[in-house]
């Protein structure tokens, strides 16, 4: 194990750093130490019914699909809204979304036949488009992007997209492989090259 | 020593926190056998520091706040930048600890409750007060005068600075000092883009590191920060100054420190016969068992409103109106920094520059308002500086884009062509009596404790200072060469009261017993063998984080105490 692979490491306790030599401590806490939990995705959660969850995924894969990188199935998305609906949203907040899943559940078969999964992406990106026109005054469009915020009274379509995007660039495969994650720098440098392209570093906390 | 009486310590000291811990290790350095009380739950360097490194799927809801929680649990604490579900551990749970927040005026009171208090979660700015700031109070009569001058501090945070380690540059300012420093933490290119442009087109900004108690050079015990950005979630490495990383490990080592965390500090008893604090009585928080400790010296160090609470608390038949608190001041002239205002600007320069690391501190812009003599064309007093950040935005600010696909994922996932220079202005705010900490009449806390209760109102002289700053800030980002400049914050409204976490100044020193509770030595005119050390003591708040300066005078005030003692003059 090397020091940066060391650092990562969940609890450690300095001794003399002067000769570069780190004691470890291994102690019951580390049992709850936050970096060796397990995911929070890892939880099982039965809210949606199997046809909402199908809806659910097709709704975020199309948000964030998949291109020459993971798309928001690949990252486990749809499972981390589920738990969010469950576990997070507020009971206003939670009877819009459901309202607007009921809505896509019944709407999208007498519009077009067939359940929104089910349809072609064309037609799911135009579900969705139609959805954001109706809701483009609301004002998560203008002050949800203050970084936690969640505008309690956003429409559906508002809600599906902040807990994609927040399920997909904070999950694993997110972090990891669509943007760069690194928790252990070791320095810092300001002026390196840029390429075109690059994605941005995983943000390493999610300030208010 | 002369005091033959047996005590069960040489010196207690209320607090572990910033100051708590530097007064621990001075005395204990000194050969006195030492009793830290901290009110809050212990916490081990590293083991405790539960979300460190913890990467954001480990995270509860994925790092999204747990709304429930912190609205029932941490209503005012969550409110701060630095509070997140990696450091929840290290914060006052306002339901059990509360304060009465319904009376008097809005006040954001900011509290650690473990051992090592906010030195785990502080902002790590450090910086001097100017010989100006010193003599402000003195030149235009606000507050009354500081007894003490630039010069006879200046060897204490000498003594501070090599030992907390602090990064900085030397820019040999008059209105702040320079200190001892480790090398600077390096520049993002656009800031030096920026700091280019204002040596030319503003030549009275200065555009410098901020001075930050973060290594950047090893010290004994501790290793250079290694950039992984949150500092506020706890450093096992020790890569800033926290009690824990730096004065509770000396104290320790000497074999004269004894800790004792859950020990809340009821009141101080006055033993009128010797005209000295005898004891201090104790709560024990889990158990509500009460005990007493007794000491020759007593250092009060458990923030400026708790060491103010437990001096009003300590009322007696000789001190009817709170403990050394014959000048009647106590609890009055509460001061903290205004922020939360300032003007950030966007720029398309250095769009081909990225960045490695997640550096922990921002660059600083000093004072530069009536410096040296007041300016003639200005309508307020004393001054601000803005203390600045380099945004680089992701996806957290973009999430709300419209569009969906591939267009929308890269959108988010992409560095965008821009970058954003952030100032944030933070102001003197004038000492005034009006502002003060009371004990609520009414309510109690869960120890039958009294809580405190605030009122404080921002003055004209800082809401014309804060309209100076937004002006200020908009000509400064011109000059430097953004595109467009956003100003934020009101200055008619200014921060919450509190906001600034640098409350101060509510057991003043000054040399008038009639007009301070301390004298030029933080200890008590009224009572020899009680020293208030925490921010509770300052005379004026000058613009700067004052936490270096809370650290310097108790170093100066633990030698003097000693010196004192041994000379058996307390």
């Amino acid at each position: 194990m090397n020091r940066r692979q060391f650092l990562e490491c969940a609890a450690i306790l300095v001794s003399g750093a002067t000769t570069g030599r780190l004691a470890f401590a291994l102690t019951e806490e580390q049992m709850v130490y936050l970096a060796s939990a397990p995911d929070y995705t890892s939880q099982k959660v039965d809210y949606f019914s199997p046809a909402q969850r199908k809806l659910v995924a097709a709704i975020a894969q199309t948000i964030i699909p998949r291109t020459d990188s993971p798309g928001a199935i690949d990252a486990g998305v749809p499972h981390f809204i589920e738990l969010m609906v469950a576990q997070w949203l507020n009971d206003g907040e939670r009877s819009i979304f459901n309202a607007g899943l009921k809505d896509i559940e019944t709407r999208i078969p007498e519009e077009h036949g067939k359940a929104f999964d089910e349809l072609d992406g064309d037609r799911q990106l135009a579900v969705l488009e139609a959805l954001e026109a109706a809701a483009s005054d609301s004002p998560w469009y203008v002050q949800g992007n203050i970084r936690r915020a969640f505008i309690s009274d956003a429409p559906f379509i508002c809600q599906i997209k902040e807990l994609t995007a927040w399920g997909f660039f904070t999950s694993e495969v997110g972090a990891t492989t669509v943007l760069r994650y690194n928790v252990m720098p070791m320095r810092f440098d300001g002026n390196t090259p840029r390429t075109p392209g690059e994605s941005t570093w995983a943000p390493f906390n999610f300030y208010h | 020593m002369t005091d033959t009486t047996t005590h069960d310590f040489d010196a207690i000291v209320v607090g572990s926190g910033i100051t708590g811990g530097w007064a621990a290790k001075e005395l204990c350095e000194k050969g006195l056998k030492v009793l830290v009380l901290e009110r809050g739950r212990d916490m081990p360097a590293g083991t405790g520091y539960l979300g460190e490194h913890a990467p954001s799927w480990k995270l509860p809801f994925n790092g999204k706040p747990d709304r429930t929680l912190w609205e029932r649990e941490y209503p005012v604490q969550s409110k701060v930048y630095a509070f997140s579900a990696a450091n929840i551990q290290f914060w006052n749970n306002d339901r059990e600890n509360p304060y009465a927040v319904d009376e008097g005026t809005p006040f954001d009171w900011y509290r650690g409750n473990v051992v090592g208090g906010r030195s785990l979660m502080w902002g790590r700015q450090t910086y001097r007060f100017s010989e100006q700031d010193f003599k402000a109070n003195a030149m235009d009569g606000h507050g009354i005068p500081w007894p003490v001058d630039y010069d006879e501090i200046a060897p204490w945070y000498s003594h501070v600075e090599k030992f907390i380690g602090v990064n900085g540059k030397k820019e040999g300012l008059a209105q702040l000092p320079d200190g001892e420093f480790q090398k600077p933490m390096s520049w993002f290119a656009i800031e030096e883009t920026i700091h280019g442009r204002l040596k030319k087109h503003a030549p009275d900004i200065t555009l410098t590191n901020a001075r930050t108690a973060i290594l950047t050079e090893d010290l004994p015990g501790r290793s250079a920060c290694h950039y992984c950005g949150p500092c506020e979630n706890g450093c096992s490495t020790g890569s800033y100054f926290s009690s824990q990383s730096s004065t509770l490990p000396a104290a320790q080592a000497t074999g004269n420190l004894t800790l004792k965390s859950n020990a809340v500090v009821e009141r101080l008893e006055y033993d009128k016969a010797t005209g000295k604090i005898s004891k201090v009585h104790v709560i024990d928080a889990n158990t509500r068992a009460r005990s007493a400790f007794s000491a020759r010296l007593f250092f009060l160090c458990a923030s400026t409103v708790g060491t103010t609470q437990l001096l009003l608390n300590s009322a007696s038949a000789e001190f009817p109106n709170g403990l050394a608190n014959r000048s009647g001041v106590l609890g009055h002239y509460l001061m903290d920094h205004f922020l939360g205002l300032g003007v950030a600007g966007i720029y398309m320069d250095d769009t081909d520059k990225y960045y490695y690391g997640n550096r922990p501190t921002g660059l600083y812009i000093p004072r530069f308002r009536n410096v040296a003599q007041q300016d003639q064309e200005l309508d307020f007093v004393r001054g601000y500086g803005y203390q600045t950040m380099i945004n680089s935005s992701n996806w957290t600010s973009a999430f709300n884009n419209k569009g969906f696909g591939a267009g929308y994922k890269n959108a988010l996932r992409e560095i965008p062509p821009s970058w954003m220079f952030y100032m944030g202005g933070f102001g003197e705010c004038l000492p005034q009596q009006r502002n003060r900490v009371y004990l609520s009449k009414t309510k109690k806390d869960r120890f039958g404790i009294p809580q405190v209760a605030f009122d404080f109102t921002w003055g004209d002289n800082e809401k014309a200072m804060a309209k100076d700053l937004l002006a200020q800030g908009e000509r400064i980002q011109k000059a430097a060469g953004a595109v467009m400049s956003i100003a934020f914050g009101d200055a008619e409204k200014l921060s919450v009261p509190g906001a600034g976490i640098h409350e101060m100044g509510t057991a003043r020193m000054g040399d008038d017993p009639a007009q301070a509770v301390l004298n030029k030595h933080n200890q008590a005119h009224d009572i020899p063998n009680l020293f208030v050390t925490d921010g509770s003591f300052m005379a004026s708040s000058s613009c700067v984080n004052p936490s270096l300066t809370y650290m310097a005078f108790t170093a100066r005030a633990c030698d003097y105490a000693v010196t004192q003692l041994r000379a058996g003059q307390i």
